[in-house]
């Protein structure tokens, strides 16, 4: 029993900061009907970010999510303005974005490879290798700093979604985006928003992988296809969706570490993509997907 | 005194076909406008032209003495200009409070006034005021409708635009909706209307709008619209 | 042209010249291009030290045939693929490992390979094109990732450092003769059936598919299918060319095949040469390898070909979109011998 609450512990504690990790996607998604492959490598850069500040001037990876949710903020709005603005109206969106966002992520993990080579890379504060005890169970310290950050920032961003004016824009783009614009919201400067926020959400959990996972350029692979896996299968469009998705399938991935070995955790989620497209595909709190692209 | 001047627009959507051919139109503040029609001429068009979510390829249409061809919809809707589209635009996963609120988007952060609009729309359906903490998609067909049109009230503007508004109704729906109409009339508002009903809604109009091919082919009082015999063949299924 | 009715007469009086010759030229010209391709490995006795051009001609006809396939379900069907590179891996592995244990010619596996990548398109496509394009994009990605892991513990083929394979026994001046042989063909079948196919029903259901899902299964189309077996096809001469191409390349590696440079070819090669249509693909990959060669040469293989890859195909996306066959087409200047559509 302890142990299998050990494991559980372990499994909820990753599943806070996969929410975080997939939540600026599914917002991106939810407003523009973007799948944005490159969002996984707005995350390795933030954690090169987090890495360096570490590294030259010994700034803690958790407080770095001060600097680097704005700076990737600033830098969704500009991959916005410049990029995707164009393509806004045009009829095949949805393929010509994806197209692009893939560019995009071939772009950024040349660069990072060039300027930064491919060595594997982790920032190392102290609370990333201790543990903190609960009677018999522990829970790693890094790992408990994490998801209470999370959890934090993804209260913010309901709260902000809920009570804002401007985050009521962004719910109401994402209903029903002809609507929206009957009622007055200028969508196209809702849509450069989200992209923002999202991609700084994506900066913010940037900071906290550093610590969690070693990294190199290329690691927006294997965290793009996860959170790719859990938007699916929490339905894409749906925040709640996909934050209970992400502590489902880490507590899943929990176990099968535990029994099979670490290497195959990844694998329960996309296996869990698959199953869910065969079993379910609108995901758990989507709608019936419109075949439309 | 004309509040809304259509002249000579020209529009259609995306590289295809003309769909408004050159329509001219004067509306009169305070009036009610019933624009008829069959299928594909243009009415939907014609309104989603004058509430900036098409822009016309050619022409141009005036507002209260200032131009607003080519604006954007919530530009124009902050004027005092609003529609109600044909599929009533509600937002599903949002209350009916919110969908309201959502309906005071342009005046921006005068929370009190938002708040007494939705108040006073709430008195003014008081289906609505049972239902506020209800999700829009959960209402029926006439409930929604209802929520559209105070929706599309809120900003208290001078001119509103229901397209299609007793769409899948029945009979006895139709009739509140029109009563809602009444409404909007006796507060003053313009009020221009498309209608496939065409005589529920030329009986609530003042002026009736023939529009056939992409252009205005008829308009006169409405009842003469009503009466006259060649309409009553063409659009009235009369024998 | 006159407004009155034409006269029976002038309904048969077809001017022939002109329909026979536009046909006549290009065909011409498609088999004139084909032999000397086929004689060009000749130059190698005559003049030597050729084997430089001839892996270039080989990897470009197979990359002609890898893009060729891959338009059929991203540019004729519409639905973009980011997974392809798994078809060649599965070709790859069943060649490479069926020459090292059982020491069968992986030229006469080639055809296998690209049976089970197409078996593998029918299982893949059956589960994940039932959904939005979105979803089926996503799934491509996720089928790479799961290949990453399984192959990376698979002992059997060595895992992430794989095997090495054993040469193909002949002198050097004509060890690359067979696998240019064995690409030109490659590359000539896909693009006949890539042709075929756009000139076929079935061709025109997928490009209404492409257009509009909904309206193309209500038009009677039946969607689904036909989106499955495009898919498979489209893995097929890719599962072909990962069998030939482990045996020249003599190394069985996972990283050699599922890198994600190589679905980025794909893409940019289509969509350079024009998305959708016959010939486009081939233009693409032409240029592509072209650039990549001159790159390669005055400045070194490194991180930043893979950014080059990408800015390349966000300028084409956002202002170039048709590629170089569609925009010459839609502007009507395409030159007839390049009029394959």
């Amino acid at each position: 029993m302890e142990q299998f609450l050990q494991i559980l512990i372990l499994g909820l504690s990753l599943g806070g900061v996969y929410a975080l990790m997939s939540s600026g996607l599914t917002l991106i998604f939810g407003v523009m009907r973007i799948v944005n492959l490159a969002h996984a490598s707005f995350i390795v850069v933030a954690a090169y970010i987090s890495y360096w500040a570490f590294k030259l001037i010994g700034m803690d990876p958790i407080l770095s999510v001060i600097i680097t949710f704005p700076i990737m903020f600033l830098v969704g709005l500009l991959v916005y303005k410049l990029i995707f603005a164009k393509v806004i109206e045009s009829s095949r969106f949805v393929e010509i974005t994806v197209l692009l966002t893939f560019a995009l992520s071939l772009i950024i993990e040349g660069l990072l490879n060039y300027f930064f080579t491919g060595i594997y890379r982790s920032t190392t504060p102290i609370y990333c290798t201790e543990c903190l005890y609960f009677g018999n169970l522990y829970f790693p310290e890094g790992q408990f700093y994490a998801t209470i950050v999370s959890v934090i920032i993804l209260l913010g961003l309901f709260l902000f979604l809920r009570y804002t004016r401007l985050g009521n824009a962004i719910r109401a783009t994402t209903q029903n985006r002809t609507a929206a614009k009957t009622v007055g919201v200028n969508v196209d400067r809702i849509s450069m928003l989200t992209f923002g926020i999202g991609t700084g959400l994506a900066g913010a959990s940037g900071s906290l992988v550093s610590f969690l996972f070693t990294f190199y350029p290329a690691k927006h692979m294997d965290w793009g296809t996860i959170i790719l896996a859990l938007i699916v299968l929490g339905g894409m469009g749906s925040l709640f969706g996909s934050l209970v998705g992400s502590f489902i399938l880490s507590v899943i991935a929990a176990f099968v570490s535990y029994y099979f070995g670490p290497t195959w955790s990844p694998i329960t989620f996309y296996s869990a993509l698959f199953i869910i497209l065969l079993i379910r595909p609108q995901g758990l709190f989507g709608k019936k997907m419109e075949l439309s692209r | 005194m004309v509040i809304l001047e259509a002249d000579n627009i020209v529009a259609g959507y995306g590289k295809g076909p003309d769909i408004l051919k050159g329509i001219s139109l004067k509306v009169e503040a305070g009036k009610t406008y019933c624009i008829i029609g069959p299928n594909g001429a243009g009415k939907s068009t014609f309104l989603k032209v004058i509430s900036g979510l098409l822009t016309p390829r050619e022409g141009k249409i005036t507002f209260k003495g200032e131009d607003i061809t080519g604006l954007r919809a919530d530009q124009i809707l902050r004027k005092g200009l609003s529609l109600v589209p044909s599929d009533r635009s509600l937002f599903p996963d949002m209350t009916v409070k919110e969908n309201l609120r959502m309906g005071g988007y342009v005046l921006g952060k005068q929370k009190d006034l938002i708040n007494q609009r939705i108040i006073e729309m709430t008195e003014m359906f008081p289906i609505l005021k049972e239902r506020t903490s209800q999700l829009a998609k959960t209402l029926s067909g006439g409930q929604q409708q209802q929520l559209a049109i105070a929706r599309a009230m809120i900003v208290n503007g001078d001119l509103i635009m229901l397209d299609e508004p007793t769409l899948g109704l029945d009979p006895k729906t139709r009739h509140q909706i029109f009563k809602s109409i009444e409404i909007l009339k006796g507060n003053g508002m313009t009020v221009i209307i498309v209608e496939q009903n065409a005589r529920l809604g030329l009986e609530a109009a003042d002026r009736g709008v023939v529009l056939d091919l992409g252009r205005f082919s008829f308009e006169a009082d409405a009842e003469k619209v009503l009466s006259d015999q060649r309409i009553q063949k063409l659009y009235l299924g009369a024998k | 042209m006159t407004n009155h009715p034409p006269k029976a007469v002038d309904s048969v009086k077809i001017p022939p010249s002109k329909k026979f010759m536009g046909n006549k030229s290009r065909s011409i010209f498609a088999i004139l291009i084909f032999l000397i391709l086929l004689l060009f490995p000749l130059t190698q006795f005559i003049f030597g030290g050729m084997n430089y051009w001839l892996h270039l001609l080989l990897y470009a006809f197979m990359y002609i045939a890898m893009a060729s396939s891959w338009n059929i379900i991203g540019g004729y069907t519409g639905y973009v693929s980011l997974g392809h590179n798994v078809f060649f891996t599965a070709g790859a592995y069943i060649a490479g490992l069926l020459w090292v244990y059982q020491g069968i010619s992986p030229f006469i596996i080639a055809p296998f390979g690209g049976l089970i990548a197409f078996l593998i398109g029918l299982v893949f496509g059956l589960i994940t094109l039932r959904t939005s394009g979105s979803a089926f994009i996503i799934s491509s990605i996720a089928l790479t990732s799961l290949a990453a892991i399984l192959l990376d513990k698979w002992e059997l083929a060595g895992g992430a450092n794989g095997l090495s394979l054993n040469l193909i026994d002949l002198p050097l001046n004509t060890a690359k003769f067979p696998f240019y042989y064995a690409f030109l063909l490659l590359a000539a079948l896909t693009v006949f059936v890539s042709y075929r196919i756009k000139h076929s029903k079935f061709g025109l259901g997928l490009r209404a598919i492409s257009q509009d899902d909904v309206k193309a299964e209500v038009a009677g189309i039946p969607t689904n299918n036909y989106k499955i077996l495009a898919f498979a096809i489209s893995g097929l001469f890719i599962g072909i060319a990962g069998s030939l191409w482990v045996y020249y390349l003599t190394y069985l590696r996972p990283g050699l095949f599922l890198a994600l440079g190589i679905s980025a070819n794909l893409v940019l090669m289509s969509l350079i040469g024009g998305k959708g249509t016959v010939v486009g693909p081939v233009i693409g990959a032409v240029i592509m390898i072209a650039i990549n060669e001159f790159f390669v040469s005055q400045l070194g293989s490194s991180a930043m070909n893979i950014v080059a890859i990408g800015v390349l195909l966000i300028l084409v996306l956002l202002f170039f979109p048709e590629g170089i066959i569609g925009t010459l087409k839609s502007n009507k200047k395409l030159p007839k011998i390049l009029d394959w559509e």
